[in-house]
């Protein structure tokens, strides 16, 4: 027996909820990266904070409450393209989601 | 520096842990394209097999640890720092599922060691966390060990060498009961124990593990042994009735609690 008859004898709904939820799961560890000796998360604060500077060089705590000496404008762009990229797929694919029934 | 994923397989009476491991073994140098060695003993190696593990480390399997008239198999697991013939270490349960390339930053994030605390369920958002005792903090998960050869590597495994050697008498500082071991347990403790009590968070993996817990059961959508796509079905009571819910997941790795549904899906 294939899954969608299964599904469908088993008279299964789809968990929007738990969907979700995974899909955030699966999507927010891909917006971590390693860069510079430091551990970033590529979310709209870090990327704001880096924004609101005009120096070469800040300073600013990675995940693990390490300070970090870091090129501004270098970690700004990767977290910016890693940012893009991945809240691309997670949309994509939430989409697909929204169309379950 | 050499890197490759570590696997312990002990064969019990109900579970061939040893054909897991293959199958887990298989997934890692597909999806990480590390090399896999595997820790057992001689009685849980098939005559037969089409699987070539990088190192097969044999070594007495303890069988001391009884549960509910079964023997678990999951003592000795301190043994690892020793026997691993890797520099960086990927340290795993046989029964996690790999789907990506996930685990590979766990070797860019630990400085001498990194686990899981975190956890998430499939399908239960809301699942709690589970505490070491009453009143206690979270434990870690010793489903996924990174670490390399250092002292302080060194010194978490010797630890949890001897937590598990006097187990009964940590239970009682802790305040768990210590009917099974677990190595998730004596992780736990050593890790505090190493940085004086105190929730150091740098060897703590920055995202969560995700379990596919009891209640739930998983399809594979194809039958590819490389297949990373999967329909979890979730009995969801409701006012005393079941409701079937489901999703289908694709390229993420989870953990199976449950070894009868990792072994339906493996077969």
């Amino acid at each position: 027996m294939d899954t969608q008859s299964l599904l469908a004898e088993a008279k299964a709904k789809f968990a929007h909820n738990s969907a979700k939820h995974y899909l955030q799961e699966k999507f927010s560890n891909k917006l971590l990266i390693a860069e510079q000796g430091g551990l970033w998360r590529a979310d709209p604060n870090t990327i704001n904070f880096l924004n609101c500077f005009d120096t070469e060089t800040l300073v600013l705590l990675d995940i693990y409450n390490n300070p970090v000496e870091v090129n501004r404008t270098d970690l700004l762009n990767k977290l910016i393209e890693i940012y893009t990229k991945v809240m691309h797929e997670w949309h994509t694919e939430w989409k697909e989601l929204e169309t379950k029934r | 520096m050499s890197r490759g994923a570590l696997l312990f397989a002990f064969n019990s009476s109900k579970v061939d842990y040893y054909a897991m491991a293959e199958y887990t073994a298989k997934r890692i140098n597909h999806f990480l394209n590390i090399p896999v060695s595997i820790i057992t003993n001689k009685d849980s190696i098939p005559n037969t097999t089409n699987y070539k593990f990088d190192n097969v480390i044999t070594m007495s399997a303890d069988d001391s640890n009884f549960f509910r008239d079964t023997v678990w198999f999951n003592k000795g697991r301190y043994q690892a720092y020793d026997l691993t013939p890797y520099d960086e270490t990927l340290l795993m349960d046989v029964d996690y599922m790999v789907n990506s390339d996930r685990l590979l930053k766990v070797f860019e994030v630990m400085s001498d060691y990194a686990c899981h605390e975190s956890t998430a369920f499939m399908m239960v958002p809301d699942a709690a966390y589970e505490l070491l005792g009453p009143n206690s903090f979270p434990i870690l998960w010793a489903t996924i060990i990174g670490f390399r050869k250092t002292k302080k590597s060194e010194h978490l495994f010797q630890c949890m060498k001897m937590v598990q050697q006097n187990y009964n008498h940590y239970a009682n500082i802790y305040g768990f009961v210590p009917e099974i071991y677990r190595n998730d347990y004596s992780l736990t403790i050593a890790h505090r124990i190493l940085n004086g009590h105190y929730p150091c968070i740098d060897e703590i993996l920055p995202w969560n593990l995700m379990h596919i817990g009891l209640k739930t059961k998983v399809y594979p959508n194809f039958k590819d042994p490389l297949n990373t796509e999967f329909t979890i079905v979730y009995d969801n009571w409701k006012r005393n009735k079941i409701k079937k819910e489901y999703i289908t997941i694709k390229d993420i790795d989870f953990h199976v609690i449950n070894k009868d549904i990792f072994r339906e899906i493996i077969t």
